[in-house]
């Protein structure tokens, strides 16, 4: 009897609910198909680290919807990473490049080219190879085509890589304590210290500029044996270069040590003309002292003679970056100049030089100190490559080429580089020098507007050059700069917000908010050079072996999704190009592509 | 002099009504409550009220004050009559309705007012009820989504009825149990209970074996210690608070089966980025446009699985070796003991750790990572106690009769040790939680889709300053389970203790 009642109710409540048309999920959700699924569905590993988290997360969800099983190989930091990467133990590993010389080729070489030095695939294609030769001897206007062609290779035709996003480059400043328009934010170029200016102009001698910087173990302040986070904005504001990148990473000569350049006919051979207004700094009594010694031809040929040589230095690590460099050498005969044509342009290098000099080139002289721009009296330096590369200028522009003192390096290194040994030989720029306490014995020679006078683990401390373009809108406006080492994402930001630094660069998209919402700061974001793709691995799996697999992930992936879960805060890429140049290619998740490939890949099973 | 005796004794008197206890504690926590509502109802930057939230604190505010009200009413009846009048019992059915607001605290009071002989199958049946009652409650907010489940109907149509079936039960109770005498016709709602107990209501399992028990036994006095032991334990309210959530918790984890919808908390969903808090999700969405809500419901059942599982594994593992080792001795003993130190000597994080690290992250390498760790701790306690409980005189009796070794440990050595590992186990179910989610936090622990509390609270972590509710519900989450436990645990403890009877 009871049970009967129960059952009754049962159906009743039911029926009651029923009633009210609640929706379920058959309801809502259409099957998309009934055609048979493709099979099993295919297993795809995806490698990632914890950084990339959120990439990882929308790309599992993207895939699994396509039809893939994913399985994600997630480590902890950037080593482990590597590590699984090296054993090959993915299908699909989540990677990231940004061109810091801000030109194309430097975008594709080292990743793409069989045997590069990034290619971790590995890609081998002839084609592609042939690709990238062929644009880098090309100037800007040619290569675009070149480069489209490229990019339809790598990713459309053979599905190389899966490109994700282009990244924006993001910086937050207190408006009330710095001048908003002189702080600059370049895509390849670091942080511009001689240009930033506070709002109230006497301050300029009393207070400090105070930034930040994450990684307080500086790899080496000679600007060869290093290129990465800890020393980047460092050397690139302690070493003048022969030529510097605008903002969207054109070549000038504004704000660097030639007054102007020229490239000769044939793409081979580069002219600079040197201003003779900048002197080297060094340290006294921890404050900063003009040496009295000119930064001339003989310090730029030194420089860049050693940036290319593997063995100038132990343990080198920028060489890669200069080996187009075969040979520099001082021009000391006027008539030169005269006779060779420019590259692309009716005139002699002379002409190209001289445009918009006060006084024209008089004389040239092999001696730095005779050296008087007033009076005609110039130095000009000739770089040859060793085959027409007219990107050569990019890298001429990286914190690498800094140009040092030869007379100073000279006589600090004085160790033989073969048989250096770590624990005697302190070697130029060395961090232990500048390090307060026992060892500190600081013999730098800064070049740039500001030298380094000290450091310790909680902050470094410039000064500015006093022989740096006095009197010019190039000499540094701010005495001093502190640079705070912060290396937690969110105390750096709350430092910003607290007022405790001015300027803090590489805001996360998810804080971006923040800095908006704060009437102190101000957000400053550009386009960066940095591009997040999908590597597929192309050894012994089964992505290697079937193009048909790695195009269907390649249209599985949708990147406007990934872009709006980073609040917008992303562009779309086609390639590691992208930012450097606009093809006008564009992927386009597409479900219906996905199917086909993934049947197709099935079929040839 | 005299005043101060007085209030001693008014107290004292006071102590002894449980109704008294639960009614003031039933009050302070619906004003705590209500506060804290207000005070989330009002954004304090944007200058802005949040209608729903102050609605709510206003009812809980009322009923704040109704039971305190109630509580000054059975204050004045025990110290003028030392009684609780009829007329004041008769408040309790008004604010039953206090549980249709969620509010479990004021429905609890009331329940336990209503009735003057509160039998122990009485209370269960309280406790019985007003899970499932939650469990539909909490189910029903699924209403509000775009759509639910396909079994959602299916689900809440049997837990409704369950609902009936408990509630009727619960009145025949009252009617039917008196001074502890269980009727005989009570035998089909007993096994019915039982049934019911396939949701995950422990309640119901306890009052339908407590039923059954008293009928087999004729309701003779049997020493039945363990419903004595249940008796004991909801004498305590917060023990049986902290049970009550822990059965919210376990039955969800099974309903959610039938009444949640599991894309919803793991796919992820772009048009639903980062939303505040609605009817819809109630605790908002993630930064993949995942339902907080769902996912804490859902990450609930693996919080609740690996904290059981660590603690279950070791408590096997660790009180087999330590009953081994206590009761053979010397070079056992030795042996078994100084290979755990080595073990005991690795800091149980970073053995979880390296673990992982070693074997990747997944359930079941956490589950195994998070138990090695706690071996040794529970080998000791019960290497202890088995070391006194073996030289009682029965273990010697046992011996005496030929009892075999494996005999005298099942039957007599463990039943004897096992009290202080059951307190120790409750209590460590907390932290292994506790150390789940922060595994999960560091990246070590679940995969990052996978709804698990220390994954959730990850996320939140990110925008703990411009979305905060992404932290603070699954960190709530996190506490009142720990919390619940160890209360429980306490109260365990406490109902264990012989001295305390």
């Amino acid at each position: 009897m009871k049970k009967k009642g129960l059952s009754a109710l049962l159906l009743s409540t039911l029926l009651v609910i029923g009633g009210c048309e609640v929706a379920t999920k058959k309801d809502v959700v259409k099957e998309d198909s009934k055609e048979p699924s493709v099979q099993k569905p295919v297993e795809i590993v995806l490698l990632t680290q914890s950084r990339d988290e959120t990439d990882a997360n929308v790309i599992r969800d993207q895939l699994s919807k396509s039809g893939f099983n994913v399985k994600l190989n997630l480590q902890p930091d950037f080593g482990s990473y590597t590590a699984q990467e090296k054993a090959g133990n993915y299908d699909v590993a989540i990677s990231s490049w940004t061109t810091v010389t801000g030109n194309p080729d430097y975008a594709v070489r080292s990743l793409f080219k069989t045997g590069g030095d990034y290619n971790k695939g590995p890609i081998s294609d002839p084609e592609i190879d042939e690709l990238i030769d062929k644009a880098a001897t090309q100037t800007a206007e040619e290569y675009k085509e070149t480069y489209e062609k490229l990019e339809l290779r790598l990713v459309f035709d053979k599905a190389y890589i899966a490109p994700l996003y282009v990244s924006l480059k993001s910086q937050g400043l207190n408006h009330n304590v710095l001048k908003e328009s002189s702080v600059r934010l370049s895509k390849s170029r670091s942080m511009v210290w001689e240009a930033i200016d506070f709002v109230d102009g006497s301050k300029r001698d009393k207070d400090p500029l105070i930034l930040q910087q994450a990684i307080s173990s500086l790899t080496s302040l000679d600007p060869i044996k290093g290129n990465d986070g800890s020393i980047n904005m460092l050397n690139t504001n302690m070493y003048v270069r022969l030529v510097n990148l605008t903002d969207d990473d054109k070549i000038t000569s504004e704000g660097a040590l030639s007054h102007r350049y020229a490239i000769a006919e044939g793409n081979s051979d580069y002219y600079f003309l040197l201003r003779d207004d900048i002197s080297f700094a060094k340290i006294k009594d921890k404050l900063a002292v003009d040496s009295g010694e000119r930064v001339g031809a003989e310090d730029v040929i030194f420089s860049l003679n050693r940036a290319k040589n593997k063995d100038a230095v132990p343990d080198h690590r920028t060489y890669s970056l200069h080996e187009h460099i075969q040979n520099v050498e001082l021009v000391t005969d006027p008539s030169v100049l005269s006779t060779v044509k420019q590259s692309g342009a009716s005139g002699t290098i002379k002409e190209a030089l001289e445009k918009g000099l006060k006084a024209p080139i008089h004389e040239l002289t092999s001696n730095k100190a005779d050296v008087n721009n007033q009076s005609g009296k110039y130095q000009v330096v000739k770089l040859t490559t060793t085959k027409p590369f007219p990107q050569v200028l990019n890298y001429l522009a990286h914190q690498s080429a800094g140009i040092v003192s030869k007379k100073q390096v000279e006589s600090i290194n004085t160790f033989d580089v073969a048989k250096y040994d770590v624990n005697k030989d302190i070697s130029y720029g060395d961090q232990s020098t500048v390090t307060e306490g026992a060892t500190y014995n600081n013999a730098l020679a800064a070049s740039g507007p500001y030298i380094l006078s000290y450091k310790n683990d909680y902050e470094a401390v410039f000064y500015k050059n006093p022989g740096y373009r006095k009197g010019t809108e190039f000499e540094p406006k701010i005495s001093k700069v502190v640079v705070r080492f912060i290396k937690d994402a969110d105390s750096a930001l709350a430092a910003l917000r607290s007022g405790e630094i001015h300027v803090y660069y590489g805001i996360p998209e998810t804080k971006f908010d923040l800095v908006q919402n704060d009437s102190k700061l101000k957000l400053q974001t550009l386009e960066s050079n940095g591009v997040a793709y999908l590597l597929f691995n192309l050894e012994n799996r089964e992505v290697s072996k079937s193009e048909d697999l790695r195009k269907a992930v390649l249209y599985a992936i949708n990147q406007d999704e990934l872009i709006k879960t980073y609040n917008d805060n992303k562009i779309k890429a086609s390639s590691t190009l992208t930012p450097l140049v606009k093809t006008g290619l564009e992927l386009q998740a597409d479900s219906n592509k996905v199917k086909e490939y993934l049947k197709k890949y099935a079929e040839s099973k | 002099m005299r005043t101060h005796y007085e209030k001693r004794a008014t107290k004292r008197k006071l102590k002894a009504f449980q109704e008294y206890k639960l009614s003031n504690f039933a009050a302070s926590a619906s004003i705590v409550l209500a506060i804290l509502f207000g005070l989330s109802g009002y954004d304090l930057f944007e200058r802005t009220v949040s209608i729903p939230f102050l609605v709510l604190a206003g009812i809980y505010l009322l009923f704040g004050m109704l039971q305190l009200l109630v509580s000054a009413k059975i204050r004045s009846d025990i110290i003028q009559r030392n009684t609780i009048q009829a007329t004041t019992r008769i408040f309790g059915f008004s604010l039953i309705i206090a549980l249709l607001t969620g509010n479990i605290f004021v429905a609890i009071a009331a329940l336990d007012i209503i009735k003057k002989e509160k039998s122990i199958e009485y209370m269960l049946s309280i406790y019985m009820a007003l899970t499932n009652i939650c469990i539909i409650l909490i189910s029903a907010l699924n209403l509000f989504k775009p759509y639910v489940a396909d079994l959602f109907l299916l689900g809440m149509g049997i837990l409704l009825a369950v609902s009936v079936l408990h509630i009727a039960a619960m009145i025949l109770i009252g009617l039917f149990v008196k001074n502890g005498d269980v009727s005989r016709h009570l035998l089909p709602l007993a096994y019915l209970l039982i049934l019911t107990a396939v949701t995950g209501n422990v309640f119901s399992l306890l009052l339908g074996l407590t039923l059954l028990h008293k009928i087999r036994h004729g309701n003779k006095e049997v020493l039945v210690t363990w419903v004595d032991i249940v008796r004991r334990l909801f004498r305590n309210a917060m023990a049986a608070l902290g049970l009550l959530f822990i059965t919210v918790l376990l039955s969800l984890s099974i309903c959610s089966y039938f009444t949640f919808e599991y894309s919803l908390a793991v796919e992820n969903n772009y048009s639903t980025l980062l939303l505040s808090p609605s009817l819809e999700y109630p605790f908002g969405t993630d930064d993949f446009g995942r339902c907080v809500f769902s996912r804490i419901i859902f990450g609930g059942r693996i919080s609740l699985l690996v904290g059981i599982l660590t603690t279950l594994i070791p408590v096997i593992i660790g009180g087999l070796l330590g009953t081994v080792s206590g009761f053979y001795g010397k070079y056992v003993d030795n042996f078994i003991m100084r290979a755990l130190d080595i073990l005991y000597a690795v800091p149980g994080m970073l053995l979880a750790i390296a673990i992982v690290a070693a074997f990747g992250a997944n359930t079941t390498n956490l589950i195994i990572a998070l138990s090695i760790g706690y071996i040794p701790t529970y080998a000791r306690t019960m290497r202890a106690t088995v070391l006194s409980v073996s030289n009682f005189e029965f273990i010697e009796a046992a011996r005496a009769c030929g009892a075999k070794d494996h005999a005298i440990i099942f039957k007599h050595i463990i039943p004897n040790s096992l009290a202080p590992i059951i307190v120790k186990a409750t209590l460590t179910i907390g932290i292994a939680v506790i150390s789940t989610s922060s595994l999960s936090y560091l990246g070590l622990g679940v995969e990052p889709h996978i709804p698990e509390w220390g994954n959730i609270l990850k996320i939140g972590s990110a925008y703990l300053e411009s979305k905060s509710y992404l932290a603070v519900y699954p960190g709530i989450a996190i506490i009142v389970m720990v919390l619940s436990f160890n209360f429980f645990g306490d109260g365990l403890r406490d109902a264990l203790d012989p001295k305390l009877k």
